[in-house]
């Protein structure tokens, strides 16, 4: 009975209090009181600050390192994806480039006629074993064994391998591939061999024949329509870099710098016949 | 109610309600703060019973809103039904409970500070019940960890009474 009376006086006596002071929050005689009591109480606060200041500082220095490290890992990882999304703007703005040369070539002079083009992207790179990539097109887009490859600067390789989604192409600097070509400025022909150093060899050309330095070297095409070439006639290729002979050697070698950068492949157009042949 | 053990405990509860007001009320873990006055008034009230503890609950609220010019009587009221309800669970089930104080401390803690959240709401006053909630998690470890501390001081000053003068919970009729 004692513990409920005291506790009901105490609740009434905390409600008159809550009541009179939520209404004069500021003036009244309550108010006085109450700053009558804080002006009291206030030695007894700044005292304990005072004593909890040194302890407080260690506890501020140590949660401003805490926060400062947190925070310089929050900012590294936004440097972290700053630069993953400027990286992709990049890739994104070279693959822009490569786009648009793509698309001057399929619309210029020199895109061969009866073909239509495919274009995609280079999914897997040379290794040191092979010269051959993988691209992102296979024979559902029309390709097929022998397709003629290339990017919009010139020629990169043919089809060696096909699949539904994708197509293995073995470049021209692969040992094996050769690809016979016609230096247009001369007329002479060869074979174009992969040679050192990431050039080329424009080989068997006669010794009788002058070639000169910068002459465009492009695809022979199908000459005999018993044999058709993978390749259709005009196919950049490159262009003379120098020419070398030797009193015993049969033919020049034409040494030739490509069009084609085979060291950065992104992407690429495949050449689709149109016509059955 | 005896007047030493009075004096003591109205000392306990000023020390702390100024420690909460000048220090701990400005330790911000994870949106929770530590109240110390809480935690003594738990202290206390499981020592010393209801009216102590509804008495000091009372008196540790008026520091505290005469110390921080807020609402007079807002606090004193959480506190003083935090202490009586304490208080009886002192003096019934939680009086011979080793995890009597933490138990006391981890429920109070989240009865006074949703107690406070609705006496500011029906005033009308801000009442964030979603900060509240919060910081109610980092509220109870810290008050859980100063409970112990608090807890032995306090029972230091206020030995705990003999099993006498608990009140009792049954009557025998007859």
């Amino acid at each position: 009975m004692v513990r409920r009376t005291v506790l009901a006086v105490l609740v009434i006596g905390a409600l008159a209090l809550l009541t009179i002071s939520f209404r004069s929050p500021t003036s009244g005689a309550l108010h006085d009181v109450q700053g009558a009591g804080a002006s009291a109480l206030k030695p007894f606060q700044v005292a304990a600050e005072r004593v909890a200041r040194p302890f407080r500082d260690v506890y501020g220095y140590f949660s401003g390192l805490a926060h400062a490290k947190s925070e310089n890992a929050k900012l590294k990882r936004e440097v972290r994806q700053l630069r993953s999304t400027e990286n992709q703007h990049v890739i994104a703005a070279q693959r822009l480039g490569e786009l648009e040369k793509v698309v001057r070539f399929e619309q210029g002079p020199s895109f061969p006629k009866d073909f239509r083009s495919v274009t995609t992207t280079v999914i897997s790179y040379p290794s040191a074993f092979t010269q051959e990539v993988t691209i992102a097109a296979g024979s559902s887009s029309g390709l097929h064994i022998g397709t003629p490859i290339m990017t919009a600067d010139g020629l990169i390789g043919h089809v060696t391998n096909v699949t539904p989604g994708t197509a293995q192409v073995m470049l021209l600097t692969d040992p094996d591939s050769s690809v016979p070509a016609r230096d247009i400025s001369h007329g002479l022909v060869g074979q174009v061999h992969p040679g050192q150093g990431g050039t080329l060899i424009l080989d068997r050309v006669a010794k009788a024949l002058q070639p000169q330095k910068g002459d465009l070297v492009v695809t022979q095409g199908t000459v005999d329509s018993r044999y058709p070439d993978f390749y259709p006639y005009g196919l950049p290729i490159g262009e003379v870099q120098s020419v070398g002979t030797s009193d015993i050697a049969s033919y020049l070698t034409v040494q030739l710098t490509p069009f084609a950068h085979f060291d950065s492949l992104d992407v690429v157009i495949a050449l689709i016949p149109t016509k059955k042949r | 109610m005896n007047g030493v053990d009075g004096v003591k405990a109205a000392i306990l509860l000023f020390v702390a309600a100024i420690l909460e007001v000048s220090i701990f009320s400005q330790v911000h873990v994870l949106g929770g703060i530590p109240d110390v006055l809480l935690v003594t008034l738990v202290a206390v009230s499981l020592l010393r019973g209801s009216i102590f503890g509804a008495v000091g609950g009372f008196f540790g609220g008026l520091l505290v809103d005469t110390a921080t010019l807020g609402t007079l009587g807002l606090t004193s009221l959480v506190l003083t039904i935090a202490g009586y309800w304490i208080g009886r669970y002192g003096e019934t089930t939680g009086r011979d409970r080793a995890h009597a104080p933490f138990t006391s401390v981890a429920v109070v803690t989240v009865l006074y500070s949703f107690g406070l959240l609705i006496v500011h709401f029906v005033l009308g006053e801000r009442a964030p019940a979603g900060s509240i909630a919060r910081g109610l998690l980092p509220a109870i470890v810290m008050n859980l960890i100063l409970t112990a501390p608090v807890y032995a001081l306090t029972r230091r000053l206020l030995r705990p009474r003999v099993r006498g003068d608990y009140a009792t919970e049954v009557q025998l009729l007859g």
